[in-house]
């Protein structure tokens, strides 16, 4: 193991190559562009021992490394944005064939209006594809969930294809103190792949025919099932992760806690902005506050049990969504509202489209809901009062 | 089974009990097709009539592996299998098998990339000329005149002239073939296999549903669109472009058998008007002059 000052995108590109990938697709989208020139850079140097396909559209991205795959070789790519809603059929039927594979979502708002900055509504749209959805709070985690996501995916427990989000630029671009784990490590933690279906004139099998309806309903009721069985399969991954790869990360369960065990108060978050969030709830601390953040780290599964035990019985939770579901609210407050009916749960969407927001906002937002004034609302630091569309008019 | 050519594998790669409908093209071609391919190929199904063919999962009437996929996907799926077959030192070809719908239209992006990159792969275009699946619509490969369910009225634009699209790619090898002879498309089948890299081939296939037609007339019309020069038999490889035996007459516009003989037996072109006729003769006498200049090395595509 060895060290080094990298950005999360050179994080994943290097969890990449220490995984053995065969086959990479790769299409350049803003933020996660730096990843796939990184790995077409190591496949030029003779690093990489990987077959680099340069494609016309993240549809075919997926489309590319679906074939490989369902050959029985271990594939990758990256994407994020309009690139992960124009592959969104793709990712769909990755999943309904039970193809293992590993992306990385650079977070980024979707248009119109143009915008590159970040946002987690692209990744969370994907919620009901069948992958399995994890999300990283640093660089160091996106690596990390990088080598545990081929082990998940590929377990004969799970057979689904796993994403790995990450903020972009915020993780993506910003460079911190990353462990790098062995390549011997990585091998002892990550065994070849295993595939009970491949495509192989020896043995031909179909992938993706026609079914009856009650076949495609087994099929789907499959999906569900390996969904659930992931959690332990999660857990396993990560603490043989912690004891044989990297000694300092905290995989034993799916989602993070800080502070939370004699908390009165919660808030839930996800992603990069989690950290400002451990601030927050020092801050608070300090005056007396018990209060505690409850991370989520991993959107499917979804660890209701644990959920509902650790924030089961808090007086308040307040929910930091950087995604919304028009109309309805922010995707993790809907999500924890259907796991706790009963509490006291505040949902706050902000930080859409990479409006920055720090601890410095995130305290003033906590402390009005601990002071009861809060309902579930919208937060954008600005004098904009009111959104307003141009006047209709007549077209003659 | 023998048909008199060599070199071609006699073992069912198309069982019995399909799903296709009687006199179905699609059906004859995969055949044909299946046996100048041998054992080692793969076939990648994109979404169509040949989704629906090979029968309901987990039984199957294609003796092949099947990776079935969405519309738009075929290639770049198949271009990540190549990369994997070579990888893993196999010579297995991934054989994409689309129709036109997913060729000219919604798929033309990923086999247009794949054809850039020149991927180790054959692409087989079915041409129906219609999405014959969904209804029988209109796609970019239907003819002029021709009434289908979303062109009521007949088609009021050209057939995209998809061959000559993937030659201006710089590919190694494009052939078309036609299902009313099915040697020539056989040893079309057999040199695109033994191609490295990109290659395609766009087999004509009247559809007795679409086309509205007697099913026993499939291969009747396979020919009669080649006599009649409205389908042209050719091939183009290493930057040359070759025409086959059954099209030659077509360089001479007196040797042309009148494109009322190919259009009367459809009922897709029933009661159209002269009009239509003129245009799709004018068409005919278009393609083929570009096709000579190129022949005569006039046109460098
Ligand atoms: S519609 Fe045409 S191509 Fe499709 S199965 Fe029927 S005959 Fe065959």
């Amino acid at each position: 193991m060895m060290s080094k000052v990298i950005s999360g995108n050179e994080a994943v590109a290097l969890g990449v190559k220490l995984s053995r990938v065969k086959v990479i697709a790769i299409y350049p989208i803003t933020p996660q562009t730096y990843i796939i020139e990184e790995l077409a850079a190591m496949r030029d140097k003779g690093e990489l021992d990987a077959e680099v396909i340069r494609v016309e559209s993240e549809h075919s991205a997926m489309a590319a490394i679906y074939g490989a795959a369902s050959t029985g070789v271990r594939v990758y790519t990256a994407t994020a944005s309009q690139g992960l809603l124009y592959m969104h059929e793709m990712v769909w039927w990755v999943a309904g064939s039970r193809i293992p594979i590993v992306m990385t979502v650079g977070t980024r708002a979707v248009g119109a209006p143009w915008n590159i900055w970040n946002e987690h509504t692209d990744f969370m749209s994907e919620r009901d594809s069948g992958w399995i959805m994890t999300f990283a709070s640093t660089p160091q985690e996106a690596l990390d969930l990088t080598l545990q996501a081929f082990r998940i995916s590929e377990d004969e427990r799970v057979f689904l294809p796993m994403m790995v989000g990450m903020d972009g630029f915020i993780l993506s671009h910003t460079k911190t103190r990353v462990y790098i784990p062995s390549q011997e490590d990585v091998d002892e933690f990550l065994p070849p792949r295993k595939q009970p279906y491949t495509l192989d004139p020896e043995d031909p099998v179909d992938i993706g025919n026609m079914f009856q309806p009650i076949d495609y309903m087994k099929f789907r009721h499959s999906i569900h099932l390996a969904m659930l069985h992931s959690i332990d399969v999660i857990k396993e991954v990560g603490k043989e992760y912690e004891k044989k790869v990297i000694p300092i990360g905290s995989y034993s369960t799916l989602n993070d806690s800080y502070k939370l065990d004699d908390a009165e108060y919660a808030i839930v978050s996800m992603g990069a902005w989690s950290l400002d969030v451990m601030q927050v709830v020092d801050e608070l601390r300090k005056e007396g506050i018990k209060i505690g953040l409850y991370r989520i780290r991993y959107v499917r599964p979804w660890d209701e049990e644990d959920i509902k035990k650790k924030l089961g019985d808090k007086q308040g939770i307040l929910v930091l969504d950087r995604s919304v579901s028009f109309g309805r609210g922010g995707h993790l407050y809907l999500e924890l509202k259907s796991t706790l009916p009963e509490a006291n749960i505040k949902g706050v969407v902000t930080g859409l489209g990479g409006v920055s927001i720090g601890k410095d906002m995130i305290l003033p937002l906590t402390r009005k809901f601990i002071e009861g004034n809060t309902n579930n609302e919208w937060f954008y630091p600005s004098e904009v009062e009111k959104v307003e569309l141009r006047n209709p008019r007549y077209i003659k | 089974m023998s048909l008199g050519i060599r070199d071609i594998s006699n073992k069912p790669r198309l069982l019995p009990g399909t799903s296709a409908c009687p006199g179905c093209p699609e059906n004859i071609a995969l055949k044909a097709i299946s046996m100048a391919l041998g054992e080692n190929a793969v076939f990648i199904v994109v979404a169509g009539c040949s989704s629906i063919i090979q029968g309901m999962g987990p039984k199957s009437t294609y003796n092949y592996p099947v990776l079935n996929i969405a519309f738009a996907a075929g290639p770049a799926a198949a271009a990540g299998m190549a990369k994997a077959f070579k990888l893993r030192n196999k010579d297995i070809k991934p054989v994409v098998w689309a129709g036109d719908g997913g060729t000219a239209d919604i798929g033309f992006a990923s086999l247009s990339g794949a054809a850039e990159r020149n991927d180790n792969i054959l692409y087989i275009c079915v041409d129906n000329e219609a999405y014959m699946n969904t209804g029988g619509h209109r796609s970019g490969s239907t003819p002029f005149g021709a009434k289908t369910a979303s062109t009521p009225g007949g088609k009021k634009e050209n057939k995209k002239d998809l061959p000559f699209i993937m030659i201006a790619h710089h590919v190694p090898y494009v052939a078309t073939a036609s299902v009313g002879y099915l040697h020539d498309l056989m040893d079309k089948i057999k040199k695109a296999r033994s191609i490295e890299g990109f290659s395609y081939v766009q087999v004509l296939t009247p559809d007795p549903y679409g086309w509205m037609f007697d099913p026993s007339k499939t291969a009747e019309l396979g020919k009669l669109a080649v006599q009649t020069c409205y389908w042209p038999l050719i091939e183009y490889e290493n930057g040359k472009l070759f025409i086959s035996q059954e099209s030659m007459h077509c360089l001479d516009k007196r040797t042309r058998k009148p494109i009322k003989e190919f259009l009367k037996l459809q009922g897709r072109y029933k009661g159209v008007s002269e009009e239509v006729i003129r245009g799709l003769e004018d068409y005919i006498d278009r393609m083929w002059e570009r096709i000579k200049s190129i022949y005569e090395g006039k046109v460098i595509l």
